[in-house]
């Protein structure tokens, strides 16, 4: 996978509506999002890779994915894996649970004591997990605390509809939708990729087929299609600079 | 048939984490499941189906069960026609909004007090087509 799906981790819940440890992982997965690492995390509702589009099930293509998991079925993961992509990691809330001592949680909402001891717990697991991903410093004790003590302004927001950037282009008379399109013209011009360069609309078409399905009888002409939008992306840019 | 052999009506919501509607969702389904219905309706996870687990699909196959989405890509009913079913009803938390638009849910980690009434109210709409599944249920027995 290409740099540019390591600005943003994808945290993928499953959100257990059964389980104490299901409600587990969905509430550590908010602190994460709204207050521990609000700037590098998005989300997507699982469900969504059965019930939504190709954007949707292109989520963990895009994004490294950490997968959390209530207990051993470890649904979030696998269906990540199955739909989209394998997760980069995954965290099973019961497993850290036996690893650190806690006590199980018994109450699937409303206020508990132990449940809110292991929100926090595997809040800071996961926080250390994108740092490690994005390849950044880990997170203080003292700091991971504070973003859960503290109320944050802060929301989460699902990528759904909105997180992955998406570009139509006409090929062969119809109207394909590529996702990440966008990035990967900003990635391309940012290592200094010229259109006329002979390898560039090689360099297009590889990027393009790490988020998106591409029929071989359409290879071509995506080829030629991807190399002319390119094209037109470093002019509007070069003349964006000059101004 | 008796009272005791009549199945529980399973209560599916959207996981809905990043929208303060699906967390209004969630809410309502434990609220008729914990205090208006105990008993007579459960909830499931919504994850488990969407992997096609086996024995979830069975569940909704052979149970009435009710779908409850936050937003507007469905995915609670999307995901039991996926398994074979046919939701036995399914209500939005948008038609509740609509109905009550002086209730303003706070966030979606926290729905606050407008959201914990949308979230009564739509409990007290679903507990009654509990009933209703579960009074067809004994008539179709009887």
């Amino acid at each position: 996978m290409p740099d540019l799906s390591q600005k943003k981790v994808g945290i993928i819940a499953c959100s257990g509506e059964e389980l104490p440890c299901g409600t587990v992982t969905r509430e550590a997965a908010l602190l994460v999002l709204e207050r521990l690492r609000p700037q590098e995390t998005v989300t997507l509702c699982l469900p969504l890779f059965l019930a939504g589009e190709e954007r949707e099930r292109a989520f963990a293509r895009f994004f490294p994915t950490i997968a959390v998991d209530g207990c051993e079925k470890r649904c979030a993961a696998r269906a990540t894996a199955l739909y989209s992509a394998e997760p980069a990691a995954s965290i099973v809330v019961d497993e850290l649970r036996e690893q650190l001592g806690l006590e199980a949680p018994q109450r699937i909402r409303g206020p508990e004591e132990a449940r809110r001891t292991l929100v926090a717990a595997t809040a800071a697991a996961v926080a250390q997990e994108v740092g490690r991903l994005l390849g950044k410093r880990e997170m203080a004790t003292e700091e991971i605390a504070a973003g859960i003590d503290v109320l944050s302004e802060g929301a989460a927001v699902c990528s759904c509809m909105s997180g992955i950037p998406v570009e139509r282009l006409e090929v062969n008379g119809e109207t394909l939708e590529l996702i990440a399109l966008p990035t990967i013209f900003e990635l391309l011009s940012q290592q200094g990729q010229h259109p006329d360069d002979g390898a560039t609309a090689h360099a297009l078409l590889e990027h393009t087929r790490i988020y998106n399905a591409v029929p071989g009888e359409n290879e071509d002409a995506l080829r030629q299609a991807l190399l002319l939008a390119y094209r037109e992306y470093c002019a509007e840019r070069a003349g964006a600079e000059r101004r | 048939m008796s009272d005791k052999q009549i199945p529980e009506v399973i209560i599916l919501p959207c996981s809905g984490i990043g929208k303060a509607f699906g967390s209004v969702g969630r809410e309502a389904a434990y609220v008729v499941t914990e205090e208006l219905r105990p008993g007579q309706a459960r909830t499931l996870c919504l994850s488990s189906l969407t992997l096609g687990d086996e024995e979830a699909k069975r569940r909704v196959r052979r149970q009435p069960t009710i779908a409850i989405d936050g937003c507007p890509k469905t995915c609670a009913r999307i995901n039991i026609e996926q398994a074979g079913a046919e939701p036995a009803a399914t209500f939005r938390v948008f038609d509740v909004f609509r109905q009550h638009k002086e209730l303003k849910v706070r966030h979606v980690s926290d729905i606050g007090e407008a959201g914990e009434k949308m979230a009564r109210i739509l409990a007290e709409e679903i507990a009654q087509k509990v009933d209703e599944l579960q009074r067809k249920e004994r008539k179709s027995d009887a």
